[in-house]
């Protein structure tokens, strides 16, 4: 289902188009193996992910990732992260 | 009546990250050294990885003519070499460094040669296409055949010559094939195996993105692996029948027993279970002994979370409760991709005739879901009569070689 939040739509966005769903039928709560990700689909996710948000995922946090919201969340710290201009770190 | 050939092993070449011959390979494989350190052919910095199992200190111009060098790319360089130590140490030609020599074979029948490779010379496209025109020899280099071609214009190999390309099954595809032709009298010869040279940017970026390749080293089976590190190499090995070697009096390392494959059709790049189970089985059917007859198996072992857990449990079915002695050596010379099942086999071979087991390097604990008899960090001396070594490739391409010790 859409979202207001950038970030939540695009990876909604992108979680659909790996796997050729509907984009309404893709919501926060569903985790990826409910959606059918297998380890390709996977790493096709990330990929995408990182083009469209222009940061790069470590395989650490990828593996962490259960649900579409906990995607979502990654890439909130990763992007905070940029901006902030210590990739990877928590500068206050 | 029984109208098969008995084939022996009586060459063996063998060129990696651990030497520049079999005696040297092997002689690291036995004292458990790790092949893998930080690439030098190509800058890593763009790179989530920085650590390969590269050949080095090759210098092409030691072993072929400037005109030749510039029909061969790095592939069927490391091809050539290998198949110069296995022919010499078949005793079947005096191969110069320059090459020139042929291989007689005792009857009319001409010699085979079938080589694997997952991705043959694609390091000569990406040196040439920054250029505006390419060189003409792009493609006799490039082509994932040339490395057979090569072998059979340097030995005078007139018969069946061709390559295989399974991704990192290749080898143990063309070996199997090999074995079969001798085994049926379709040749009295063949030189089989593999060679791959992966080290170039684009093939480096492209196995980057698949998240396949570990950021430290290769530790197949280990609770804390990370991934596969890949290789490059060659070998080659002299399969020839029993009685054409006994004619000419060679040594023999070894017999070739049996030969299984299957594929999963299931996926493209991950591994399942009933595959591999099947092509295990199929090799066991072939040599026709029973599980229980196998003391060793070098495993596919890649050292990826999914490989090696699959390849764990279906390694489980086949033998039961029979104990099996698993290493994978890739967490020694790399993952050589489309030549490491004729490294293995080498290594399956020696292991065979000296009676010790060579061990998975770099191995901390053992992952409870991956629950084997793995021979951690040393060699483990055992009189074995069979060993099995897997290819279990990309794909779902199952290739599995039974090999026994020559008595």
């Amino acid at each position: 289902m859409p979202s207001d939040d950038p970030i939540a739509a695009k990876v909604l966005a992108s979680v659909a188009s790996v796997k050729s769903l509907p984009e309404e039928s893709v919501s926060l709560e569903q985790s990826l193996v409910e959606l059918g990700f297998d380890s390709l689909d996977t790493i096709n996710l990330l990929f995408e992910l990182e083009e469209t948000f222009k940061v790069s995922i470590p395989d650490e946090e990828a593996r962490q990732v259960k649900t579409v919201s906990d995607v979502v969340a990654g890439i909130r710290k990763l992007t905070a992260d940029t901006v902030a201009g210590s990739p990877g770190g928590y500068a206050a | 009546m029984d109208t098969r050939h008995r084939v022996v092993v009586t060459g063996l070449g063998l060129v990696c990250a651990l030497g520049a011959s079999v005696t040297e390979s092997w002689a690291a494989m036995l004292a458990g050294d790790c092949g893998i350190s930080p690439i030098q052919a190509v800058d890593t910095s763009g790179l989530k990885f920085r650590n390969g199992a590269e050949v080095r200190n090759f210098e092409p111009a030691a072993h072929f003519d400037p005109g030749r060098i510039e029909l061969l790319d790095r592939f069927a360089q490391l091809l050539l070499l290998a198949a110069r130590e296995a022919v010499q140490d078949a005793g079947l030609a005096s191969s110069t460094d320059k090459g020139g020599s042929r291989i007689e074979t005792a009857s009319a029948l001409p010699a085979a040669v079938i080589t694997g490779t997952g991705a043959g010379g694609l390091a000569t496209v990406e040196t040439q296409l920054p250029r505006s025109r390419m060189h003409p020899f792009t493609i006799p280099r490039t082509m994932a055949s040339a490395g057979a071609s090569q072998v059979a214009m340097e030995f005078g190999i007139t018969g069946p010559a061709y390559t295989v390309c399974s991704a990192c099954s290749s080898a143990n595809h063309a070996i199997g094939q090999a074995f079969w032709m001798v085994r049926q009298g379709l040749v009295e010869i063949a030189l089989a195996g593999g060679s791959e040279a992966p080290f170039n940017l684009g093939t480096l970026k492209a196995w980057d993105a698949l998240r396949a390749v570990s950021s430290d080293t290769c530790r197949p089976f280990s609770k804390d692996r990370r991934g596969l590190v890949l290789g490059e190499g060659a070998a080659m090995l002299v399969l020839e029948s029993l009685e054409r070697a006994q004619a000419r009096g060679v040594r023999i390392h070894g017999e070739v027993m049996g030969f299984g494959m299957s594929s999963d059709a299931c996926h493209i790049t991950q591994p399942a279970l009933e595959g591999p189970v099947r092509a295990m089985e199929a090799a066991l059917r072939d040599a026709r002994i029973p599980a229980a007859a196998v003391g060793y198996v070098n495993a596919h072992g890649t050292g990826t979370a999914l490989n090696d857990v699959a390849e764990a449990r279906a390694i489980r079915q086949v033998f039961g409760n029979s104990p099996v002695a698993v290493s994978s050596t890739k967490s020694m010379h790399g993952h050589a991709l489309g030549a490491s099942g004729a490294i293995e086999a080498v290594a399956s071979a020696l292991a065979l005739r000296d009676g010790i087991l060579p061990p998975t390097a770099s191995f901390t604990e053992l992952d409870p879901e991956c629950d084997l008899d793995v021979i951690a960090n040393v060699p483990r001396p055992a009189a074995c009569e069979y060993a099995m070594s897997n290819s279990f490739a990309f794909g779902g391409l199952n290739a599995v070689l039974l090999l026994r010790k020559f008595a």
